[in-house]
């Protein structure tokens, strides 16, 4: 690729989430052009391995549908797969940017009739679904794929595994000859759209995550209730497979908390909400959720949902960090020992599964970004100095989809701003 | 009540938490409390005593100075330090509960017949008479702190161990006349003096 | 665009992905030669690659070609490949909609190739029907925005449109810019460490709105009338004066925002006493106090506040609020810092029972603490005003009645928002109004009068819908801008409840919106969710019999009624998504590219076996943006569907005109089955009522199918999400199995 395709009247929008897609669209239907780069080979994002949203318990894949298809027929968005920034330098205006773009190993060729992922029996861990099952090494990386093109996993290329899959393409899609490429552009300013990701779980400690199979984080608990996830959208524990009926959600698991994330995430306390209805979905009156918590942080019209979800006898809340986790090894349940501040109780109670509300990590966490970027303490992005470059959604600052949209759509009018000046001096 | 009490009553009006502050050991941190409540599942003493770390800390904003000052909880503390390490707010948890022992301690009001708040006094008071602890003394004052009968029970009971300790020379029967205490007496009780007038003065204890 | 006068139609098979493979391509193009008429016809064995695509685009530049069927993978497949400017296409669904669902086998070549068969039939039917939209450029489109509302989201909505190179019209009904947030002491924090009340820069932003060259501020000033649509809104300002002024703009953000809930309505809270006041209450002291010592309205200096959060809020009984309004917790948090900035030793407490700073309002909270603020957790019972006020609460971690003095107490009430109008309550006194009830009349005038914000002439109502709790929103997630008048945006806490800082994000928004949707309006552009799309509606109005459906059914007041009574469309305001065309009952209304014609054409292309061959045929109409998305990916699963059923993607179940279900049944399919989103309360349609405008039509088709002689089951709605891959299969599955025991139609060969 050619550094020609954009000039410093370009928008960038570094990641197709939600954020991103929306920043992009929004912009391009203004009439600006857009480059698109996403790290993984789709977009969609966090949102698309969500099974529902909060509050109307609608699905994400719903308005992806809508927003993939704005973006196949909108020109102005040239999209970027498995491409990552590597560098920006220069200002407000006049950025030159190096992407590293990352092989697929499939070209645009591709029709997606999956003949090489039937040949392949190599399998690898399934990111899709945070790990939880595996996948073949040739893969379409989800139902609502854009591109929809399939993937070869590096692993297997130069292999005969990797030779089976050419062979398969009826279409000579498979190029397992596909180098990383680096690509440099110059674009008049960048939009950080880079979201957020689950906070290690297995950095707090008391709470076994890593060591007992039934502690599990929220984003695992989507799969497990996704009918498109390892499960098919039954709830089964990790250790035996078994139904998991009895459900604790911990909150702030990570969030406000100085040992981890000192912010608060925001969006979990809604979504352990949305997940005791999962537990309700799949078990009616048969499921128990409890909700650990130190907040409920319902706020807006989400305090309907909660108020819904308290009318709901298969739900107890409980006011409490909870202190510890142990394991009860004869069943494999976890134990939960703490205390009810309200009141003050000690309790501890076993689950059949443990769910931890895991608090939001901006993505770029420990990535160098260019020296003009400003972080707030939690590296969210503030903006920059010369306001050239912005956050939006989840990258700048812990949001839930609604918010990080108005974030987004926010972020494209101050980008559109940029390039109108630096047309405008440019005409002088 | 005692003077010190009266004077600290009289010098915070209602406000317990300006008065923790002043005096207790990290009492700044207090007011840090979000109320989560994972030091009182996290402590181990947990089902033996009243109120939990962060009870505590909110009936000192609620100003309940002589159920705080009287609980038995703060004397319960092991210093396992599970509670500060799993702080979300970072509290020193550990030194709070110890600074305020050691408040309500001096002010007289902690609580009477405490078992660990007895044996420390007891332990404080045997080691600052001679600058090292009587082994045997501390032992036999602790055995009979409630009186001869009970004394000789629990001394019959533990006898085993105390016949152990005194073959393998761990106690020296000789000790009941006393002991042997450090090489410069009178410089260890100034030395002791002084650091009590200090912290007296710190803590607004000057008499 | 300068499109061909005379039409050539061509067809284009492919027959790669297995296509070929499974199916007798051959036959295919005698199909589309024969049946659909189709001048040229080619097939080819990887039609999306370059040279297939070139193909395609050679014969448009060369032969003249100006209708497309493309026979190969789904509409939603290869959008990007198949891209012909000017050029009208349809799509076959051969792969995802035959090969991948249909059980794979010998036995099965048979039902395959029919079902192929049909869909080339269906596919040149379509394209045959169809025109290209050109879309309607209008010259004389306006792109000045209007504001109405000069708080904070007004001026930054008013900043950010001039900054971008829009003019705009700012409306502010009182006599300066600021609104709330100029009746603030300080606002909380926006950026790290988040630590300190800010200065609310308010006097500096009203500065820049009343000196930019791009902005006109009209003052003391409220909208009289509103009429018109995106690109050609003619609105009527007033001043208090009585002078009424006349602009055009293009389009409109309302950021008309809040009023505090009245304290008088919580009296045990101690609402309406001396030294009890609400947050704006609580400002006014500050800034009266200019940083000082903050005193009460009796001039005694306050030596002790007690902050009692969500009053009136957050109240499930029904009878005061029941949301939370998100800013109230950080607007004690910054009020208590008010005094410990001043004075330390003030006492100051907040009495929460969640205490809500998401994100780094952690730190805010943090800060507070830092400063000696006390945070209680607890729920108030009474409070007793007057020189020495009591606040009775019961301690939630104590677990105990208690009772703080105070010098003065602090009631975070919520935020009720300005949105005009409750259509809801608007309608039925419209309806009685025009039935002749002259209450009504002046009840509906006095309404418009005196409620309205915006003062629409629409036929739907003076302002617009609002969701829940008198917000002015339409509940999308995904799509938080989407109100249901196009071209007006809600920005601001009248939208949702919110703080300033999103209030300011969401401002932003909301102008890039409405810069959009003027630009849309010029070039004749949909707005989303079809955005871009350059078709709208015309209706031959000599077949019109006025029944007014559409203009009620309308889901967002894009028609009117002329003097005449007949329906008067305003392109600019609609969506597209053929509410209207499905609601008419004389089939007037059309899309140059979708109409009754290009799906009735196509109803009517497919072959109905005679009944004794055994093979019943199922139109199944499914909502192009979930079920017909589900349906595709029951493909790519390769999960198997009767081969009986035709699929027949529409824009949305809501455009669904009963003319094609009867049409259906009388051409002998045995049944007809409907697929779309989820309605209710928690609608998932994207056009807000068109599935429940279906559910609704589909319950009174019943006399028409006994007038038929057919039994109710022939038609049956369902509601999908995009998700139900598996249901969608299992739906259609277990309606044929039905429809078996059920018999075949006995319409067949009549039709």
């Amino acid at each position: 690729m050619t550094a020609s395709i954009a000039t410093n009247q370009t928008i960038l929008v570094v990641g197709g989430g939600i954020s991103g897609m929306t920043a992009a669209l929004e912009a391009a239907e203004c009439g600006k052009q857009v480059i698109l780069v996403e790290k993984t080979p789709v977009l969609g994002g966090r949102t698309a391995r969500l099974y529902r949203y909060f509050p109307k318990m609608c699905h994400p894949t719903c308005g992806l549908e809508i927003n993939l298809r704005r973006i196949k027929q909108n020109r102005n968005i040239r999209l970027m797969t498995m491409t990552e920034v590597v560098s920006a330098t220069g200002s407000r205006g006049n950025y030159s940017v190096t992407l590293k773009v990352a092989p697929r190993f499939v070209n645009e060729n591709c029709t997606a009739c999956g003949k090489c992922a039937e040949a392949v029996s190599a399998e690898v861990a399934n990111p899709w679904n945070y790990g939880l099952d595996k996948m073949k090494a040739a893969y379409l990386p989800h139902n609502m794929a854009h591109p929809q093109r399939y993937v070869i996993d590096p692993s297997i290329v130069g292999t005969p595994e990797g030779e089976k899959a050419k062979a398969a393409c009826p279409v000579g899609a498979v190029d397992l000859e596909m180098k990383e490429e680096t690509v440099t552009l110059q674009v008049g300013v960048l939009v950080w759209a880079t979201g957020w990701r689950p906070y290690d779980a297995a950095k707090i400690q008391p709470y076994g995550y890593g060591r007992f199979k039934n502690v599990i984080t929220s984003l695992e608990f989507e799969r497990l209730a996704d009918p498109h996830g390892p499960t098919g959208g039954k709830i089964l524990r990790p250790s035996d497979g078994k139904e998991a009926k009895n459900v604790a959600f911990i909150q702030c698991a990570g969030s406000r908390d100085e040992n981890h994330l000192r912010h608060c995430s925001r969006i979990c306390c809604m979504a352990s909400l949305k997940q005791t209805q999962y537990v309700r979905e799949a078990f009616g009156d048969e499921g128990k959720s409890t909700v650990y918590y130190i907040d409920i942080r319902a706020i807006d019209r989400f305090e309907d949902f909660y108020q819904n979800v308290q009318k709901d006898a298969t739900v107890s809340f409980v006011k409490s960090k909870v202190a510890r986790i142990a394991e009860n090894a004869e069943n494999g349940n976890p134990i939960l020992h703490g205390v009810n501040t309200e009141g003050y109780q000690r309790y501890a109670v076993e689950h059949d599964l443990v769910v931890l509300a895991v608090g939001m990590e901006p993505e770029i966490t420990g990535v160098k970004l260019p020296d003009d970027v400003i972080l707030d303490s939690s590296n969210f992005i503030e903006g920059s100095k010369d306001q050239g470059m912005f956050g939006a959604g989840a990258a700048a600052s812990p949001l839930d989809v609604n918010r990080a949209v108005q974030s987004a759509t926010a972020a494209s009018l101050r980008a559109i701003q940029v390039i109108r000046k630096t047309a405008s001096t440019e005409a002088v | 009540m005692t003077t010190a009490n009266q004077a600290a009553i009289e010098r915070y009006r209602n406000n317990f938490l300006k008065e923790v502050e002043a005096n207790v050991e990290e009492g700044h941190m207090v007011k840090m409390c979000m109320q989560c409540g994972v030091c009182a599942g996290s402590c181990p003493l947990g089902p033996h005593w009243t109120h939990s770390p962060q009870k505590i800390f909110m009936m000192i904003r609620a100003g309940k100075r002589d159920e705080v000052l009287g609980s038995d909880s703060m004397f319960m503390c092991t210093s396992c330090y599970n509670c500060m390490v799993r702080c979300p707010r970072q509290l020193p948890i550990t030194h709070i509960m110890h600074g305020l022992a050691n408040y309500a301690h001096r002010l007289g009001l902690a609580p009477k017949g405490q078992p660990t708040r007895d044996f420390a006094t007891l332990f404080w008071n045997n080691l600052s008479k001679k600058g090292r602890v009587n082994e045997l003394m501390l032992t036999l004052q602790h055995y009979f702190r409630n009186g001869l009968v009970a004394g000789i029970k629990e001394a019959m009971a533990m006898q085993g161990i105390g016949l152990g300790m005194f073959k393998a020379k761990r106690i020296n029967p000789m000790e009941i006349f006393g002991g042997h205490g450090v090489k410069d007496l009178k410089g260890f009780h100034a030395i002791i003096a002084k650091a009590k007038e200090i912290e007296d003065r710190k803590k607004g204890f000057t008499a | 665009m300068n499109a061909p006068a005379t039409p050539k139609y061509a067809a284009y098979i492919c027959s790669g992905c297995g296509i070929g493979d499974a199916m007798k391509v051959g036959q295919l193009e005698n199909i589309a030669k024969r049946e659909g008429k189709m001048t040229v016809v080619k097939s080819h064995p990887f039609l999306c690659n370059a040279e297939g695509v070139q193909l395609i685009k050679d014969d448009i530049a060369n032969e003249q070609v100006t209708h497309v069927c493309i026979a190969a993978c789904s509409r939603r497949a290869k959008t990007e490949a198949f891209q012909f400017d000017g050029v009208a296409m349809s799509r076959a669904n051969l792969r995802e909609g035959v090969l991948w669902v249909v059980a794979q086998g010998k036995e099965h070549d048979e039902v395959r190739q029919e079902m192929a068969a049909d869909y080339v039939r269906m596919g040149c039917a379509e394209v045959k029907k169809m025109k290209q939209p050109a879309g309607n450029v209008k010259e004389a489109s306006s792109k000045a925005i209007l504001v109405v509302g000069g708080g904070m989201s007004g001026m930054t909505a008013a900043l950010e449109i001039a900054e971008t190179g829009y003019e705009v019209v700012l409306v502010e009904k009182s006599g300066a810019l600021g609104g709330m947030a100029g009746n603030l002491w300080k606002r909380q924090p926006f950026k790290a460490p988040y630590a300190e009340a800010q200065d609310t820069g308010v006097a500096d932003m009203a500065a820049r709105v009343s000196s930019h060259a791009q902005i006109k501020v009209h003052l003391n000033s409220t909208l009289a009338e509103t009429s018109g649509a995106p690109g050609r809104f003619t609105v009527k300002i007033a001043q208090e004066s009585g002078a009424v002024t006349d602009v055009t703009v293009g389009a409109i953000v309302q950021a008309t925002g809040f009023t505090p809930y009245d304290m008088a309505k919580l009296p045990d809270l101690g609402g309406g006493q001396a030294n009890v006041v609400d947050q704006v209450g609580l400002e006014a002291l500050a800034k009266a106090a200019k940083g000082g010592e903050i005193k009460r309205a009796d001039g005694k200096p306050v030596k002790s506040v007690v902050f009692v959060q969500c009053a009136g809020q957050r109240d499930p009984s029904g009878q005061h609020l029941s949301y939370c309004s998100g800013h109230c917790c950080g607007t004690s948090v910054k009020q208590a810092m008010y005094f410990k900035d001043q004075n330390p030793d003030i006492d100051t407490v907040v009495m929460y029972q969640d205490l809500r700073l998401p994100g780094m309002g952690e730190d805010f909270y943090r800060s507070a603490q830092q400063k000696g603020v006390i945070f209680t957790k607890g729920k108030a019972s009474k409070v007793s005003g007057g020189d020495s006020c009591n606040v009775t609460f019961k301690d939630l971690i104590l677990d105990e009645e208690n009772t703080i003095p105070a010098d003065l107490v602090v009631l975070a009430t919520g935020q009720v928002p300005n949105a005009g109008v409750d259509l809801e309550k608007w309608n039925p006194v419209v309806t009685a109004a025009e039935g002749g009830d002259e209450a009504a009349k002046a009840q509906r005038d006095e309404m418009r009068a005196t409620q309205s914000v915006l003062k629409l002439t629409y036929r739907q109502g003076p302002d617009m819908p609002q969701f829940k709790h008198g917000f002015a929103d339409s509940h999308f997630i995904c799509f938080p801008y989407e109100t249901r008048r196009t071209g007006i945006y809600a920005a601001g806490p009248v939208r949702r409840p919110m703080d300033m800082l999103q209030a300011i994000d969401d401002a932003t928004g909301a102008a890039l919106k409405a810069i959009q949707a003027v630009e849309n309006a010029s070039v004749g552009r949909a707005a989303h969710p079809r955005s871009g799309d350059l078709s709208f509606p015309t209706a031959r109005l000599e077949g019109c019999t006025q029944c007014k459906r559409c203009t009620v059914e309308c889901p967002f007041g894009a028609i009117d009624e002329d003097e005449k009574r007949f329906p008067k469309f305003n392109e600019e305001r609609c969506r597209r998504c053929g509410t209207c065309m499905g609601a008419c009952p004389v089939r007037v209304i059309s899309f140059e590219n979708y109409s009754v014609d290009t799906v009735g054409s196509q109803v009517k292309a497919v072959e109905i076996p005679e009944e004794d061959e055994e093979k019943p045929r199922i139109l199944v109409l499914a909502c192009e943006n979930d079920a017909y998305p589900a349906l595709d990916m029951a493909g790519l699963a390769r999960m198997n569907y009767s081969a009986w059923v035709r699929v027949i993607p529409v824009r949305c179940l809501g455009s669904v005109n009963t003319i094609w279900i009867t049409d259906a049944l009388n051409s002998g399919y045995d049944g007809v089955m409907m697929m779309g989103c989820k309605k209710g309360d928690e609608y998932q349609c994207h056009f807000v009522k068109g599935s429940e405008l279906a559910h609704y039509r589909m319950s009174k088709i019943g006399d028409t199918l006994k007038q038929m002689g057919l039994e109710p089951e022939r038609v049956v709605t369902q509601e999908v999400a995009i998700t139900d891959n598996a249901r969608v299969v299992k739906l259609i599955n277990d309606y044929v199995a039905e429809l078996d025991k059920l018999g075949p139609s006995p319409m067949k060969g009549f039709g």
